[in-house]
């Protein structure tokens, strides 16, 4: 068909002004053969499959490729939230109980408190001697939840509360439980 | 095969994670030796869904008491043992992963109790908070000195009963006021134990609402009290 001229006549049949009547009866032949390859045309998909599938399976080798870079960070950045979530540090909005230890130790010169409060720190809660009966005390403000503690009297003898109930340690030593 | 390489990156990536959260709490605290014990069982612990904070609190408390490192490693072994061991007896009971219950049992455990203790309590059917409170309340009433027994029967029959934390926290308090009574720790936690099922099957006492009924003796402050 390529190079084939028709009569202006029969481009006029096939854009659809004139019909095949219309035609004079020299052109009507063309004007049919016209019609007929008009047909066929219509009649062929024009879509190229074979095209677009290699360009939408390129596109999604691409984005295969590129998802476990955009994955991975992603379960990290997730996984470090989730450790960050664990336990070990209460929730912001975990209740508090004020606490008041007391210890009587006459002879001591010094008494502190450490427990899982405070990291087990000896020098970080000392207590206050009360009057002259040797009364030791230290009013803290601790989340609600277990914690276990023992005081430190003269910066080396560790000594459960006599007061609170007491686990083995794990060391040969007694720690006191206080559960808020 | 970079989606192969992905998951154990992500794996390495929480492992490191891991590894520096607990290399910093460790921070000079403890032995090199101690820190590097902590972070392999703990790396281990965290990929069983356990929690970690036990092993960095023992060793820390192991080296601030002056204990030597040698006994500080034993203990965290105990520790981890003890994790895997509430991990297990939960599970057996039917909770599913739950890290605050996890370290409350392993507390529990290193109070005396038992892992089929852990799991009657569990198939109480409480919620995973309930619980955790109900596994700290047990431990504490075990270092009281209340029999295993006595100890699961009471705390089960407020579980069951579907009592508040706050009403669960004072059962410690109301066993040390019986027994300062003169009742042993067995007697106190059984007769409140009956006490609180005779609640359960008839309701409140007469004029009072739903609400929850008064302890049998006033409970004591949180704050031990002083001793002469």
């Amino acid at each position: 068909m390529s190079g084939h001229e028709f009569h202006p006549l029969v481009k006029q049949l096939l854009d659809g002004d004139i019909t095949l009547a219309d035609l004079p009866a020299e052109l009507r032949a063309e004007g049919e053969e016209a019609l007929r390859l008009l047909a066929r045309v219509a009649r062929t998909d024009v879509t190229m499959p074979a095209v677009t599938w290699r360009v939408m399976a390129a596109l999604e080798r691409r984005r295969r490729r590129f998802l476990p870079w955009l994955l991975a960070p992603a379960l990290a950045a997730a996984a470090v939230l989730v450790l960050w979530l664990r336990p070990g540090s209460p929730p912001p909005s975990a209740p508090v109980v004020t606490v008041r230890f007391v210890l009587v130790a006459p002879e001591a010169r010094q008494v502190s408190l450490a427990g899982t409060f405070n990291q087990w720190d000896s020098h970080a809660t000392p207590l206050v001697r009360t009057g002259p009966t040797g009364v030791w005390t230290a009013t803290l403000t601790l989340p609600a939840g277990q914690h276990q503690y023992a005081f430190v009297v003269d910066g080396v003898r560790w000594v459960p509360d006599p007061g609170a109930p007491a686990v083995d340690d794990g060391f040969g030593r007694r720690n006191s439980v206080l559960t808020l | 095969m970079i989606a192969l390489l992905a998951i154990p990156l992500t794996v390495l990536s929480m492992q490191q994670a891991a590894d520096s959260a607990i290399a910093q709490r460790l921070a000079g605290r403890v032995p090199p030796q101690i820190a590097s014990l902590v972070e392999d069982l703990g790396t281990a612990a965290a990929a069983h869904g356990l929690p970690i904070d036990p092993l960095i609190q023992k060793a820390i408390e192991g080296s601030a008491k002056g204990v030597p490192p040698d006994r500080v490693a034993t203990a965290l072994r105990v520790v981890a043992m003890h994790l895997d061991t509430a991990a297990t007896a939960l599970r057996d009971g039917g909770l599913p992963s739950d890290t605050l219950a996890i370290a409350a049992g392993e507390f529990a455990i290193s109070a005396g109790l038992s892992g089929s203790d852990i799991t009657a309590l569990a198939r109480t059917g409480a919620n995973a908070a309930a619980l955790t409170v109900g596994l700290r309340v047990a431990g504490t009433l075990a270092a009281l000195g209340v029999p295993p027994a006595e100890d699961i029967g009471l705390v089960s029959v407020e579980l069951r009963a579907g009592e508040p934390a706050s009403t669960l926290l004072l059962l410690p308090a109301n066993v040390q006021a019986e027994m300062a009574k003169g009742a042993t720790a067995a007697q106190a936690a059984a007769g409140l134990a009956r006490a609180a099922a005779a609640q359960a099957r008839h309701g409140p006492p007469p004029g009072r609402g739903q609400g929850h009924p008064p302890p049998p003796h006033p409970p004591h402050p949180p704050a031990p009290a002083p001793h002469p």
